[in-house]
């Protein structure tokens, strides 16, 4: 093979060899740090930091369920009355925490915000914790009633002292129980416990059946 | 099947080829320009930008302090109440969710709903949330609030108090209101001076204090001359119930009726019939008179000589079937048509009616012993100088008053005129205070249906606005101090001293009926007509004077109250299917005879007034006349209603103010664009709206299951949805229309972009023009997404966006799709709609307190399109789910369904072999839209089946445009 001319312009390489060298590291570049932006998007979004998990927002009352659903046992029924009953589960009005609190430890500080929001007849506005997009239509009710336990997407309230989310509430989790939900039904009687057994294979036989599976279609949730 | 259409195929038609879109559809907005677009365009992507890194801000959640008395579900909790209908009562059920009313239903327990609504019932909630609706008391167009007026008021009251109420007038419209009569009666009592006087802008349904109460399902033969007894009516709801029972098959048998109409203007009612001719009310009156000689036994032939030959026809036909004395008849009039017609009609009714025309005392006000007359003598009364304070509830006689009568004027010459009133509209800004009125939905009040039934109305919300009921403005008015509505309207009900009136009371609440002390107590009025009296006679037809003018409410804005109602605007109208505006409905052979083709501006004259109005001609209408639409074109009536066509107001008068002979028409020159989303009048030949005579329907034989296809089936488990709508009774009404928009947060896209094809009605109706043209009639054609199981829209769209589930219901996934329209583009029933610019409400306007929570809102991009109310058949199932069983048929409405007056659609599982829609489709008459397609769809149609005499008209190939 004849040595290339370098004379011979049309034996000449069109780029020296630094500019060749250059374009071919920036496309290494490129890729990597495409690549490397694709991935942090995407953990950024999967991320608890993206979706609050493990967040407590600031309450105007430092509200503890480890303390009311935990300690004291009480059900959470007693609050987040309309849960068997409507699509949002209620939050409690001012006049339910009076139920205890015109008697007990009304005069604490802590309860300042509820004694005042009942004075004055003004609702307390809480932060919330756990939220699902505007397209979303999601039902209480009927997930409780087909023995899903609040637990499942709540996490171990009971044993927060402060209220976080527990779950991102991502389509992946809403789609990966509604592809397979028997796994995740619990009894009848250990929906509301604060940590619910899983049902032997015994007991899974008598859980709440589905007329229909049409819990994939798109307007399951989305309508 | 052997189905086949009447349709016709006009050369003076071209149907509309090439653009699938119309005109302009892929324009831009014409006030944004190229270089505004590009700007818009960088900042939101900008801002989409950062939005997109944002976390999801944190909401706030607000309980109750103190939860409500009775804790509904947060879901929705269902008010019964009526709504008030020229001064009647409508039964409604109105939901509430997080103390927001969204939507109205029909309570199935209310004699004059029947469960049933219509399209103005529907968007009647639309208005509670409007924005121009007067926000405060106005003193000379200044702010001010009640309690000055009421001090103000303190001044005038002992004056007048003094003199007995000398000088004092009350204008109100005729009501059936027992408090507000109680009220007013009061008020006369007090001060017999003062004056009571009641303006409508319409026609009345009493004649010398009796109203008619017709039953349509037991006669076999109607004869409808002008009226309008299924839309415009009182009582329309409860008569099209039962009239449709007589028009539709039940397990593949008929019952039919034989309907006759002779009508000036094409009618809803009158569009019923088998056979129906366009008639002046003078050439209604010979045709009558030709029917009386015939019926009362004279030759056929001399009878009917002078007729023509579709006229004799009806005369024969008619006479023919009532001569067969098995059968009964019924005759109903036009509150337009003068008094002989009536009497006509009474001779009628006793000699053939049997029990389904009655007559019953009068129930409205328009009677009333204690009042003084109408808007004329009020303005007699001013101009006499005996009026210094004027009080004017509700009516808005500044722009319903006819011609000749100058209320502008008559009202500056009132010392003291008030008005109460929903808007600050033409009347308020006349006068010197403009109180705000509050809607039906936020107060107290009662009112009687037009058989008599007396319900409470129940306040759903607070008011807006600082409004008070008119029953609460005349208690103040007379006694200077205030007093709730709730408390007046307990008074009217509770009779002496009743310990179980609470019991009662809360009964009533629930059902939305007063029933035990409901019937007002009048003496029955004895029979005007006796089953032997003869017919009387009309007078001749007078030589042409020229051309006929007439005035009716129009379908949409009825007398012009709902003008500001946006949903009512882009309803596109029954028979022309124009859209926010009205036209000078013509004659096709006037309109030839001055050459004017659609569009064309003509001008009207009469000694006092002249109208200048764009015309549409109107297949069906009279010879030599032309109609005009009352309601629109007002002037004060909020933004939405300001300068939408023409008031026929202004040339309203004469001895009969429904009809005018002596108006100068003449062409201008001038042209305007009208909008109208149906530029199509025939079917073109094809088979879309079907119909079958009573002969054809027996030889019938079910439609065949659809061929072979290459996909592979759908499983059929667990639910299988599927429609089913009866061309036989829709009548045309849109109810359908609105219930789906308000069900659904569908926008309004205003004018100019209906203008362009972009409208985003879910269901519409389409209208075909059909059979003789002497003698048209027209078929309408609900057509909502056909849920194809081989649906075209699917397989084209690139990122899955619509799918099928597996229900067979084709989802609509708004957050998938990307507006690249290839579904639309491939449906073949054209019932996708594409939100081309953003169509939602400015943020912070009141009219998102209307929205369905159950239903996302979309945006700009996005596809949409019915989705047989998935959100409905959702909370079905949870229901059903709940307490494990399946969903029963019946439980499950759609919006369209629920609120169909002549339940014409019928939805429900295909699973289920006893369902009623799986019944409905086992009809012989049952057919697929564009079937040879192989779509399959789930939605089919039930041919319309007409009596056999009917199916004799020529059907002449001629032009309907």
């Amino acid at each position: 093979m004849e040595p290339a001319d370098n004379r011979d312009p049309f034996r000449r390489p069109l780029f020296t060899a630094r500019a060749t060298h250059a374009v071919r590291l920036a496309l290494v570049g490129l890729v990597l740090v495409t690549t490397t932006a694709g991935v942090s998007v995407y953990h950024y979004y999967h991320s608890p930091y993206w979706s609050r998990v493990g967040l407590a927002p600031d309450q105007p009352v430092l509200f503890s369920h480890r303390h009311h659903a935990g300690e004291l046992r009480i059900d959470c029924r007693f609050c987040h009355t309309s849960v068997e009953t409507s699509a949002s589960a209620g939050m409690p009005s001012t006049q339910t925490c009076l139920t205890c609190h015109s008697q007990l430890f009304h005069d604490a500080p802590m309860l300042a915000p509820v004694m005042a929001s009942a004075e004055k007849n003004r609702p307390l506005a809480w932060s919330r914790v756990n939220t699902l997009p505007d397209h979303v239509h999601f039902n209480h009710s009927i997930h409780v009633a087909k023995g899903i336990a609040c637990a499942s997407c709540h996490g171990e309230v009971a044993d927060m002292a402060l209220t976080a989310k527990a779950r991102a509430l991502s389509m992946r989790e809403c789609i990966a129980c509604h592809r397979d939900p028997a796994p995740q039904q619990v009894a009848a009687g250990d929906v509301f416990s604060a940590h619910p057994a899983r049902p032997d294979a015994a007991a899974r036989l008598r859980l709440p059946a589905l007329h229909a599976r049409p819990l994939t279609n798109c307007s399951t949730c989305h309508h | 099947m052997s189905a086949h259409c009447h349709s016709s195929t006009p050369p003076a038609f071209p149907p509309r080829k090439g653009n699938e879109f119309l005109p302009g559809a892929s324009h831009w907005p014409a006030d944004l320009s190229r270089r505004e677009f590009l700007q818009l365009m960088g900042a939101s992507l900008a801002l989409a930008g950062l939005a997109g890194c944002g976390r999801p801000s944190s909401e706030k959640i607000v309980p109750y302090v103190r939860p409500p008395e009775m804790t509904p579900s947060p879901d929705a909790a269902w008010y019964a109440t009526a709504m008030p209908w020229q001064g009647y009562a409508r039964g409604v059920l109105a939901k509430s969710i997080h103390g927001r009313p969204i939507k109205l239903e029909g309570n199935p327990d209310h004699p004059e709903s029947l469960g049933a609504t219509d399209a103005i019932t529907q968007a009647a909630i639309l208005s509670l949330y409007d924005p121009d609706r007067s926000p405060a008391p106005l003193r000379d167009a200044q702010v001010s609030s009640w309690e000055i007026f009421e001090r103000e008021w303190l001044v005038r009251h002992s004056d007048l108090a003094a003199r007995k109420g000398a000088g004092f007038a009350l204008l109100t419209e005729p009501t059936t209101s027992p408090t507000l009569l109680r009220e007013i009666h009061a008020l006369l009592d007090a001060w017999p001076e003062a004056r009571w006087f009641q303006h409508t802008a319409l026609p009345r349904y009493d004649r010398d204090g009796t109203q008619d109460d017709f039953d349509f399902s037991a006669p076999d033969i109607i004869l409808s001359l002008g009226a309008d007894s299924f839309y415009q009516h009182p009582a329309a709801l409860r008569h099209i119930r039962a009239f449709a029972s007589r028009r539709r098959s039940e397990n593949n048998a008929l019952r039919l009726n034989h309907v006759f109409a002779l009508e000036p203007t094409l009618s809803l009612t009158g569009n019923q019939a088998d056979l129906r001719l366009g008639l002046t009310p003078a050439r209604i009156g010979v045709v009558l008179n030709a029917l009386s000689r015939a019926l009362e036994g004279d030759d056929l032939d001399s009878a009917t000589a002078a007729l023509s030959e579709i006229e004799r026809r009806l005369v024969r036909e008619c006479s023919a079937l009532l001569r067969e004395n098995s059968r009964s008849a019924l005759c109903v009039v036009g509150p337009e048509l003068p008094g002989e017609f009536h009497a006509w009609a009474d001779a009628f009714n006793a000699r053939f009616a049997r029990d389904a025309a009655k007559k019953k005392p009068a129930l409205r006000s328009d009677g009333d012993q204690r009042a003084s007359g109408g808007l004329g003598a009020l303005i007699e009364e001013i101009e006499a100088g005996r009026v210094s304070n004027l009080c004017i509830l509700g009516a808005n006689p500044a722009y319903t008053a006819p011609a000749g009568l100058d209320v502008a004027g008559a009202l500056r010459r009132v010392a003291f005129p008030v008005h109460l009133g929903e808007y600050v509209d033409e009347t308020a800004r006349e006068c010197a205070w403009h109180l705000p009125e509050a809607h039906f939905l936020e107060t107290w009040s009662d009112l009687r249906a037009y058989s008599g039934t007396a319900t409470v109305l129940q306040p759903l919300v607070e008011p807006r606005h600082a409004g008070r009921s008119a029953a609460e403005f005349i208690h103040t008015l007379r006694t200077g101090e205030s007093r709730s509505a709730y408390d007046l309207v307990r008074e009217t009900w509770r009779a002496g001293n009743d310990s179980d009136f609470e019991t009662r009371w809360h009964g009533w609440l629930d059902r939305g009926v007063i029933d035990a002390v409901s019937a007002p107590r009048t003496r029955t009025p004895s029979p005007t007509a006796t089953a032997t009296a003869s017919f009387p006679r009309f007078p001749g037809e007078m030589a042409p004077r020229g051309v006929t003018v007439l005035f009716r409410a129009s379908a949409n804005l009825h007398d012009g109250r709902w003008a500001n109602n946006a949903w009512l605007q882009e309803l596109p109208q029954p028979f022309t299917a124009l859209v926010w505006e009205n036209a000078a409905l013509i004659d096709a052979g006037l309109a030839a005879r001055l050459s004017l083709k659609n569009g064309d501006v003509i001008s009207l004259e009469t000694s006092d007034a002249r109208l200048e109005a764009p015309v549409w001609i109107l297949p069906g209408q009279a010879p030599e006349t032309i109609t005009l639409p009352l309601g629109y074109g007002r002037t004060h009536g909020g933004g939405v209603a300001n300068a939408r066509g023409f008031s026929a107001y202004i040339l309203l008068g004469g001895s009969n103010p429904w009809q005018r002979d002596d108006v100068r028409v003449r062409r201008i020159g001038k042209s305007a664009t009208l909008v109208c989303t149906q530029g199509h009048f025939t079917m073109e030949g094809r088979d879309l709206a079907r119909s079958l005579t009573a002969s054809e329907f027996a030889k019938a034989k079910r439609e065949e299951d659809p061929a072979v296809t290459l996909f592979p089936a759908w499983a059929r488990e667990g639910y299988a949805w599927g429609m089913s709508i009866d061309l036989g009774t829709c009548f045309g009404c849109n109810a359908c229309v609105i219930a789906c928009q308000a069900e659904n947060n569908i926008p309004v896209v205003g004018r100019e972009q209906v203008a362009r094809g972009r409208e985003m009605h879910w269901i519409r109706i389409d209208r075909y023009f059909d059979g003789d043209p002497a003698a048209p009639r027209v078929l309408h054609q609900p057509i909502p997404c056909m849920h194809c199981e081989n649906a075209p829209c699917e397989v084209v769209c690139p990122v899955g966006a619509t799918v099928h589930t597996s229900e067979g219901v084709n989802d609509m996934v708004y957050n998938r799709c990307i507006g690249t329209r290839y579904c639309s583009n491939n449906c073949p029933y054209k019932v996708r709609r594409f939100n081309f610019l953003d169509y939602r409400a400015p943020e912070g306007s009141p009219v998102y307190l209307q929205s369905n929570p159950d239903v996302t809102v979309r945006e700009r991009g996005v596809m949409e399109k019915c989705t047989y109310c998935t959100q409905r058949i959702n909370a079905a199932r949870i229901t059903a789910e709940k307490e494990n069983r399946r969903i029963r048929d019946g439980e499950l409405r759609t919006a369209c369904q629920q609120v169909c007056p002549t339940e014409a659609i019928v939805f429900g599982d295909l699973n289920d072999p006893s369902s009623h829609v799986t019944q409905r489709k086992q009809e012989r008459s049952s057919y697929r839209l564009l079937g040879e397609l192989n779509t399959r769809p789930r939605t089919t149609y039930l041919a319309k089946i007409v009596p056999d005499s009917a199916g004799e008209s020529p059907r002449a190939q001629e032009s309907f445009a």
